[in-house]
């Protein structure tokens, strides 16, 4: 099982050389497959030729920055994993990463280890998720289909497409119908995060996911925000 | 774009207060004038031996004189104010451009370390990482050097190992070491000299302005950089046109690229890293050689000359020889 995502293909998008050469050193050590994108142009040409298992994402790029290059990206495929890579440390940008597709994100500097940690959970995740969403692939609630396999949904007449972080959550919240879910659990057991710090992330997503389903997103039927507790999926 | 908003706020503020002013002065004026019988009405009545006369519309003169006075200092604060939100947005984004520039190299070195610390690494990568690591920690230190040079610079306590030199040797020798630091291939470029002079220059300052040069143009060419040097003297000044093949300058942007902080966007090459600093450094090392700088570009796409000139050795003045050879006299001390 561990040996699944070994060969592993990843794109790694960064345009500072030095940095660029020890990240393909130690994953290739990993025994990961890596392509080196030197900017965001180079990154988009790559990514519609490769067949990719997961992205890291520099932000800082020349052409076209990391954004655009998760926006692109998420247009094509909904499902590969992206980890940002940022210097920036406003929470501003790292709200902007996630909302344009980003599964989580690092800032510069970075410890070896947990880049590969994570690198290693977002795949084993992406597995994981495989295995889960092939057991019922198919949920639906209110005028919502959901098709965890194929991350296709249908909201009333509308079809929308689900990141594969976004589908872990929902995954995550349905199979927990009617329990109260804190960010920490949801930090914890979906992004594997410490749940010291980034609570934001959470919220994010389930704004996302309130826009795909609710079918007011003010005022949310579905994923209900429990006054200091969390939140809680409900189908009435 | 936060910044285009706050000015526009800023203005829009600065109209209400206009218009809010405007009509108390016209409320005033309406005020005054139709009290102004009444006044009189008063005044027969309380004293009707009072004479009227020009000296009674004295304080609505004054008032007046007062109320154009205010409106025009605060259009000064306005326009104070606008000149220092600008500075203050040119200085938020260095703060963050340098923020990236230190981030960059530093985490760079904290993963080689890492890795060398973690894996057994073989002996060709672990020379290949410590390359990598000098790279990055030179890096490091013409930023830092770069920040603080420019603060010594403007305070005047930068002291500069002046020398003599021939102009084409030097020249010659600081444009190969950037195009070899900026990785610009021997057959991209060229320095042609018409004939050997002198210049009294600190070679570190110049080869900051090189290396400067070099950069951007390498930064700013969609191809790879293609740079032409070439050095005209005459008995008076030695002249150093420095041209590129890069995107070059827009017409109006061209004299505000030595400025502080200063950086052009171009749609053609977006992202460009930099501080800012680069060609302000440079337009200060030249001034401080009693020289000048300038900037010559047909506009987008055509290109960049840089014209720097010096005067020639032998054209000094008593006042600049002393003034450069003292700090060369300090320097051998």
């Amino acid at each position: 099982m561990a040996e699944d995502f070994k060969r592993s293909r990843i794109l790694l998008v960064e345009d500072e050389e030095t940095l660029a050469v020890g990240l393909e050193y130690n994953l290739t050590e990993e025994g990961y497959i890596v392509q080196w994108a030197k900017n965001g142009r180079e990154a988009v040409d790559f990514f519609k030729k490769g067949n990719f298992d997961l992205i890291i994402l520099d932000i800082m790029l020349p052409y076209v920055n990391g954004f655009e290059v998760a926006e692109k990206v998420r247009k094509d495929d909904p499902q590969i994993p992206i980890l940002m890579l940022t210097a920036k440390t406003e929470s501003g940008d790292k709200v902007k990463g996630l909302e344009k597709g980003a599964d989580d994100y690092l800032t510069k500097p970075f410890h070896l280890q947990e880049l590969l940690l994570r690198v290693k959970g977002m795949l084993k995740r992406k597995s994981w998720y495989k295995i889960a969403s092939e057991k019922q692939p198919v949920y639906k609630f209110g005028n919502n289909e959901i098709n965890f396999e194929m991350l296709n949904c249908r909201h009333g007449e509308e079809e929308i497409r689900l990141t594969p972080q976004e589908a872990m959550l929902l995954k995550y919240l349905v199979e927990r119908k009617g329990e109260i879910v804190s960010r920490k659990e949801l930090l914890e057991n979906v992004w594997h995060l410490n749940p010291d710090i980034e609570t934001r992330t959470v919220d994010i997503f389930i704004a996302r996911l309130r826009k795909y389903f609710e079918p007011d997103s003010s005022n949310p039927v579905y994923f209900k925000s429990i006054r200091g507790a969390g939140y809680m999926f409900e189908e009435n | 774009m936060r910044g285009k908003h706050s000015l526009f706020y800023h203005i829009l503020i600065f109209i209400i207060a206009q218009l809010v002013w405007l009509s108390l002065l016209g409320l005033w004026i309406y005020w005054y004038v139709s009290n102004y019988i009444v006044f009189e009405k008063v005044g027969e009545e309380v004293s009707p031996q009072l004479v009227y006369d020009v000296q009674n519309a004295l304080p609505f003169i004054l008032g007046l004189i007062l109320l154009i006075g205010l409106s025009f200092t605060t259009s000064l604060i306005f326009r104070h104010l606008n000149v220092q939100l600008r500075i203050t947005e040119l200085y938020d984004n260095f703060i963050s451009n340098v923020t990236h520039e230190l981030k960059s190299p530093l985490s760079s070195i904290q993963l080689y370390l890492e890795t060398l610390k973690q894996r057994e690494v073989p002996q060709e990568k672990r020379k290949e990482f410590i390359d990598m690591m000098m790279k990055d920690a030179d890096r490091l230190q013409s930023l830092i050097n770069s920040i603080l040079e420019i603060s010594a610079q403007e305070k005047k306590k930068l002291l500069q190992d002046y020398g003599v030199y021939k102009a084409d040797i030097i020249v010659k020798d600081l444009i190969d070491e950037s195009c070899e630091k900026f990785r610009v291939a021997k057959e991209n470029y060229q320095v042609t000299s018409d004939a050997s002079c002198e210049i009294v220059a600190g070679k570190d300052a110049l080869k900051v302005v090189f290396d400067n040069l070099v950069d951007n143009a390498v930064k700013y060419s969609t191809l790879k950089a293609e740079i032409v040097v070439s050095l005209i003297c005459n008995s008076k000044k030695v002249t150093i046109v420095f041209s590129d093949l890069g995107i070059g300058v827009a017409v109006k942007e061209q004299k505000k690229i030595f400025n502080k902080f200063y950086r052009i966007y171009n749609k053609e090459i977006p992202n460009v890293k930099g501080t800012g600093l680069g060609l302000y450094r440079v337009k200060e090392i030249i001034k401080s050689h009693d020289g000048k700088i300038t900037v010559l570009s047909e506009g987008e796409g055509k290109g960049t000359t840089f014209k720097i000139e010096l005067p020639a050795y032998t054209a000094m003045s008593n006042r600049q020889l002393k003034k450069f050879l003292k700090t060369e006299k300090l320097n051998q001390v």
